[in-house]
């Protein structure tokens, strides 16, 4: 009874410690395109700021832009006692929720769509529902998919630029969670890969 | 009286009037037309208005509310605390007070900043507690003094994009070494303070380097490593590196402070200077070995042997001194055959060499340098030609006046020859038997004797002949020896009781060396010249013009060999061309009788004439022949001085020849007198 007790744990053991591998792999992978697209938002938001005029700037500086991101309502680790605080599965799910509600958006814009930022969005959604089936074997998401609120925008045109401005800013936001969140998951998984060197 | 009137917004402005009334009312008149400004009301007019009044007031002192501040930056060193700055504005005088007040999106609170001190002036510090990633601070600065306060210009500030690491730490610069060259390994910390480890933030390094005294750095990108490699480092120079860090998207911080490195000189790798040293050790032992290969031909030609004249067992410190002139000394050659131990110098001497063809056959060669014409008008008297064919095989005396060469000579001594012994008297136990013991120091069998350069001397006296001149004289010379049948000889000889002494050879040719004639044998080179010699008393009283050969006429009953001139070849001799010799001769030895005598016969000497002309001619081109040669192997002994005549030249000299060869027309009396 003990050696098939022992044998059980063994074997659990290393079904566990391929999973792991699996998973750091996996994760890996995750990282390099949620750091990918940070980079895409980042030059985006850039190109757009360059792009605008003094008295657009002056304009949108006037706004005080609060609270204009379709994915505020997603409560997630805003600082790092809150991320440490949170589980890898925990993690993964903001994750894959921030991810899933900028899937559709991207199409819309322009800038977006230029580099298939929506495929992208959509691969790294796949490999994020993998590394949450590999870390949890209960039934994904509680809560089913949170649709993105983000059908209302104004048509106006003088609320374009502002409208891109914020949908710029906010990808470029939540694809910086994103890759953070992952960042530190892994690291919590497997220390040794890329996070003490 | 100072006015400062404000043009657009409201300024600090100062005015000072010396009424100390007028004071308080400017006062007034400034805060009001402060909040009026605020208010938006005009500006110009009230200010003429106060200008006015102030003037009218006299003094007046400005003094009013703060300036406004301005946010310079903020900053995040590591994405979880933030610090704002901001630059005052110019206070109004008064003491003025700053605050920071922020609202964070998603709420209307204004919360103050929490820390204005930990940062340093004018600088407000947030803390882990109350900085948040992904909000955006709404950052206000309001500077405040008793006239009023001023609010800056709002700024909205994320905290995840102003992140600005602190520099990176220990930084420090290893010399190391690859292969024998040298390279840097700089190595560093993150910043302390950056949560690199849980992932929260994520640091790119650059790296720059420069040599000392550089003004270009050399930037590199390690990226996220912590360890850089730099190569391309000279030996003997100093380097500075510098590294900064950036998160994936934020600011770069600032430079590390100055490492400083020395690259040690003759940083040279081991295998180098062991390469260095094994190539420079090929290179000497080959040179070495070049040189010994040839330490031989080096020596000869940086030393090259001097061919000095040497005459075995000729004293030559005795000739210089001129102490010769006895005569016999010279000619006493203590050694002979010559030693074997002839250096190098004695293969330029030519050897005359005397064949054995029979067991008292006695075959002699005569040098390259010997060769005379002369000779070969000598073998006239033989019947063929003056070599050695053409004389009978009992002829003695054998003149080869051929070309032979030196290694034609040395290889004909290696022919196997009898032993050259001029028994003239084989049964004679004289001692004093002619007889080459045969011992040249080549050959085997052959007597090797020089061909002597005979210096006519008138008075027979034997003088220290120059080694070099004799070369001409020889050159008119022609020696030739005479061989007496051992038979006839050692009658004569025995009769005589006397010997030639020792005959000498004067070389004519630098590199003769005298043949080592056994001194106990009597053998005597002998040697006529065609100068015309006085006649002295038993001397030579013949007379010969150039090259006389002689021929032996008889032998007297004084068993004196009487020799007798051959005109044909003093002729022909003139001409260089041997003459035909016709006429009876005795040169041909018939044989030896019972008595150990040669037996001559006449015989019509037919000489080769050709091979004698040639020969002759030759020997006659050749300067460096000497006209004197070995002919033959004195066979008699001769008991009186050599400058004394024996025989008697012309008169009843018997003629005989040893090997049917007589050559020698003054044989006695002119080799008697030219014994030297």
């Amino acid at each position: 009874m003990n050696r098939i007790m022992i044998l059980l744990v063994v074997l659990s053991l290393g079904v566990s410690s391929q999973q792991i591998t699996d998973s750091q792999r996996l994760f890996t992978i995750a990282v390099s395109r949620v750091q990918h697209l940070h980079i895409l938002a980042q030059r985006y938001f850039g190109n757009f700021e360059s792009s605008l005029g003094p008295d657009e700037k002056r304009q949108l500086n006037k706004i005080f832009l609060q609270d204009f991101c379709n994915s505020d309502y997603i409560i997630s680790p805003i600082d790092k006692h809150e991320t440490q605080r949170s589980s890898v599965l925990e993690l993964l799910l903001v994750s894959y929720r921030l991810v899933e509600s900028w899937e559709v958006p991207s199409r819309s814009l322009a800038a977006l769509s230029r580099d298939q930022i929506s495929g992208k969005l959509t691969e790294l959604k796949t490999g994020l529902q993998l590394l949450i089936r590999t870390n949890q074997e209960a039934a994904f998401v509680e809560g089913g998919v949170a649709l993105g609120r983000f059908e209302d925008y104004d048509q106006r045109p003088d609320q374009n630029l502002r409208r891109n401005y914020e949908l710029l800013a906010c990808f470029r936001k939540d694809m910086h969670k994103v890759e953070t969140y992952l960042t530190v998951a892994m690291c919590r998984l497997s220390p040794e890969a890329n996070c003490t060197l | 009286m100072f006015l400062h009137i404000p043009t657009k917004e409201v300024k600090p402005y100062e005015l000072s009037l010396n009424t100390s009334h007028g004071t308080s009312l400017l006062k007034l008149a400034c805060l009001c037309l402060y909040r009026k400004k605020q208010r938006g009301a005009k500006m110009k007019e009230m200010g003429l208005l106060l200008l006015f009044f102030s003037v009218a007031c006299g003094k007046v002192t400005g003094l009013g509310p703060p300036g406004k501040p301005t946010l310079t930056n903020c900053r995040s060193p590591e994405k979880e605390t933030f610090t704002c700055w901001w630059k005052p504005g110019p206070d109004g005088g008064l003491p003025t007070t700053y605050a920071l007040y922020y609202l964070k999106d998603n709420s209307e609170t204004v919360y103050e900043c929490p820390d204005y001190h930990t940062a340093g002036r004018n600088s407000c510090f947030f803390n882990k507690n109350e900085t948040s990633v992904w909000v955006n601070y709404n950052i206000t600065v309001v500077a405040t003094n008793k006239m009023g306060r001023t609010f800056s210009d709002p700024v909205d500030v994320d905290v995840a994009y102003i992140v600005q690491p602190h520099t990176p730490e220990n930084v420090t610069v290893n010399v190391m070494e690859d292969e024998g060259w040298p390279f840097l390994r700089v190595s560093w910390e993150s910043p302390h303070k950056a949560d690199i480890r849980s992932g929260w933030i994520t640091l790119v390094y650059e790296l720059r380097s420069k040599m000392e005294g550089e003004e270009e750095w050399e930037e590199h990108f390690p990226g996220q490593q912590k360890t850089f490699n730099i190569f391309s480092v000279r030996s003997g120079s100093s380097y500075l590196v510098q590294v900064r860090c950036r998160p994936d998207h934020g600011f770069w911080s600032e430079w590390s402070p100055t490492t400083k490195t020395k690259v040690p000189k003759f940083f040279l790798g081991r295998s180098l200077w062991i390469l260095i040293l094994v190539f420079s050790i090929l290179v000497v032992l080959i040179l070495a070995w070049i040189i010994y290969m040839n330490c031989h031909s080096l020596k000869h030609s940086i030393l090259p042997p001097v061919p000095g004249p040497k005459i075995k067992g000729f004293d030559h410190q005795r000739l210089k001194n001129g102490s010769y002139k006895d005569g016999l000394g010279a000619l006493m050659i203590p050694e002979y055959p010559p030693s074997s131990s002839s250096n190098d110098d004695d293969l330029l001497v030519e050897y005359l060499e005397v064949f054995v063809t029979g067991e008292q056959d006695i075959s002699m060669e005569e040098g390259k340098e010997i060769q005379d014409h002369y000779c070969k008008s000598e073998s006239s008297t033989c019947d063929s030609d003056s070599g050695h064919g053409s004389c009978d095989s009992h002829t003695l005396l054998i003149d080869k006046c051929k070309e032979t060469s030196k290694d034609e000579l040395n290889s004909n001594c290696e022919d196997a020859s009898e032993i050259i012994e001029l028994e003239i008297s084989q049964n004679n136990q004289d001692e004093k038997t002619l007889s080459y013991d045969g011992r040249p120091d080549t050959c085997n069998g052959r007597v090797k004797t020089w061909p002597s350069v005979f210096t006519p001397l008138p008075q027979y006296t034997l003088s220290a002949i120059p080694q070099k001149s004799s070369l001409e004289i020889v050159k008119q010379h022609c020696l030739s020896d005479t061989l007496f049948p051992p038979g006839s000889m050692s009658s004569n000889l025995v009769n005589q009781n006397e010997s030639f002494g020792p005959s000498y050879w004067e070389f004519s040719l630098n590199s003769k060396q005298l043949p080592q004639i056994h001194s106990q044998s009597s053998k005597h080179l002998q040697a006529y010249s065609d100068i015309n010699i006085s006649k002295k008393d038993n001397e030579i009283t013949t007379l010969f013009k150039s090259t006389q050969y002689v021929e032996v006429k008889n032998v007297n009953n004084k068993d004196m060999v009487l020799l007798q001139p051959v005109e044909s070849g003093s002729q022909s001799h003139a001409e260089g061309c041997p003459h035909v010799h016709q006429g009876k001769d005795y040169s041909k030895v018939k044989g030896v009788n019972s008595d150990k005598m040669l037996l001559l016969e006449s015989g019509v000497n037919v000489m080769g004439q050709e091979t004698a002309t040639c020969f002759c001619d030759k020997s006659e081109t050749n300067a460096m022949k000497e006209s004197g040669y070995m002919s033959s192997a004195n066979v008699w002994k001769h008991k009186h001085p050599p400058m004394q005549t024996v025989l008697p030249v012309q008169e009843e000299q018997k003629p005989f020849a040893a090997n049917g060869y007589v050559d020698t027309a003054t044989m006695f009396s002119t080799y008697n007198s030219f014994f030297i």
